[in-house]
């Protein structure tokens, strides 16, 4: 379970996150919606750890993955490689090398392992991304505008992709300003504006949710 | 024609030190100038580091050359040979250079490397070492081939302080043969090869890295 209460950060001044509350239990997927600016990715960042709260705090008991909007593949690692990597260093390679094969095999992309990050397309590489984000085998993972910079052919694959990593139990939260995607995807959306919670919507109970969303924007 | 060849290996016998100072010099180089770089980029000791970078490029190598044979016996316990001062000398002077170039190799690197290290909780030793040198060794290749050119013929300077290098040994060779055309242009020779072989390695090293 991750529980954000009364997070605060700002940047020379401005402030992007006002005190943000927020709980996600396990096995749900959580949506941060909300216009540019409106703090979805530093809020994810904070989760991550990769920024330090101004205030407040982060309670997590969970181990985490993140997957990065702009994947950030290892360029000299090939795609197999970049999987294994953490585990070797970890010292947890046990199975890892049948782990890796077995995650591409299911993201469709067993036949790229021996290749550089620069010969996959946009797609592949979120998928690469994907599935080193999962090696360590993590509880939970935050994925920060996946569906950024992609076709439509490819975002309904991606969804078909994290569909299938919510078949594997893991817990996640998507940062995303495509609520097209967020609403096939997720359980809860929580739209975030001016550094602030403006409105949470359960998917399933609501009857057109990316127009009740759109209102708040 | 046989004078020549006797010439050309007169010669030939002070590239053993041009070589050692020179290998011996760009590992210390290297060596100094990435852990320079990598404390630097951590915020570690950047004050001392930045102080080192700027005293080394702003002293003439053959000042910082005599200091370090002649002044720095007289503080330390220890007698340095010609070729040990020239391998202490000119790694040092090279770190700094090297210390530079990779401080703009590592600002080439994107911010997210760093973060997905970190993300997958890989120790700092192990990120620098697996994941941004060798991207920055990509990024500064031709830059270190030059750093290795002019390593190779600052190492001169070393006939100033009696090293038989490749320079003092064709100045030897001048004076026995009252003339300092074909020694020079042996000298010469030799350096010139040196620096097509150096720059056929930095080709071939930039091709392998152009896979990824």
């Amino acid at each position: 379970m991750l529980k954000i209460i009364n997070a605060k950060k700002s940047y020379d001044g401005h402030d992007v996150l006002k005190g943000v509350s927020l709980r996600v239990d396990a096995g749900t997927i959580v949506g941060l919606a909300g216009p540019s600016g409106g703090g979805k990715s530093t809020l994810l960042r904070c989760m991550q750890g990769l920024e330090i709260l101004d205030g407040g705090t982060i309670v997590c008991d969970e181990a985490t993955g993140f997957m990065f909007q702009d994947f950030q593949l290892f360029p000299h690692m090939t795609v197999i490689e970049n999987l294994m990597y953490a585990p070797r260093i970890h010292n947890q390679i046990e199975h890892a090398y049948e782990y890796a094969v077995e995650l591409l095999r299911r993201l469709g992309i067993a036949e790229k392992a021996t290749v550089y990050p620069k010969q996959l397309s946009g797609g592949q590489k979120q998928r690469v991304a994907l599935a080193r984000s999962l090696m360590m085998h993590p509880s939970l993972l935050l994925c920060d505008e996946p569906t950024s910079g992609l076709d439509v052919a490819t975002i309904a694959d991606v969804v078909a992709v994290l569909q299938s990593v919510r078949d594997m139990g893991i817990t996640m939260v998507i940062a995303s300003h495509d609520l097209d995607f967020l609403v096939q995807i997720t359980d809860r959306i929580v739209l975030l504006k001016d550094g602030c919670i403006a409105a949470h919507l359960e998917v399933k109970n609501a009857e057109n949710p990316i127009e009740a969303l759109k209102r708040f924007y | 024609m046989a004078n020549l060849l006797q010439s050309f290996l007169f010669v030939g016998k002070g590239m053993g030190v041009t070589l050692q100072i020179l290998s011996g010099g760009l590992c210390m180089g290297v060596v100094i100038g990435a852990c320079a770089a990598a404390l630097r980029h951590q915020n570690m000791f950047a004050c001392v580091i930045n102080r080192f970078v700027s005293i080394i490029r702003g002293t003439p190598l053959l000042l910082q050359l005599a200091f370090v044979y002649f002044v720095l016996p007289g503080f330390l316990p220890v007698k340095l040979s010609v070729v040990a001062a020239g391998i202490f000398t000119f790694g040092l002077n090279s770190s700094a250079y090297i210390a530079e170039i990779l401080r703009a190799g590592i600002e080439s690197i994107p911010k997210g490397q760093f973060e997905a290290a970190q993300t997958l909780k890989i120790p700092v030793y192990y990120m620098w070492k697996d994941i941004i040198f060798p991207q920055v060794l990509k990024n500064i290749l031709p830059s270190m081939v030059g750093e290795v050119i002019a390593l190779l013929k600052e190492t001169a300077l070393i006939a100033t302080i009696g090293g038989m290098d490749i320079m003092r040994s064709a100045q030897v060779l001048a004076a026995q043969e009252f003339t300092y055309f074909t020694p020079l242009c042996i000298a010469g020779v030799y350096y010139y090869g040196c620096v097509l072989l150096i720059e056929y390695v930095g080709k071939r090293l930039e091709q392998r890295f152009s896979v990824c």
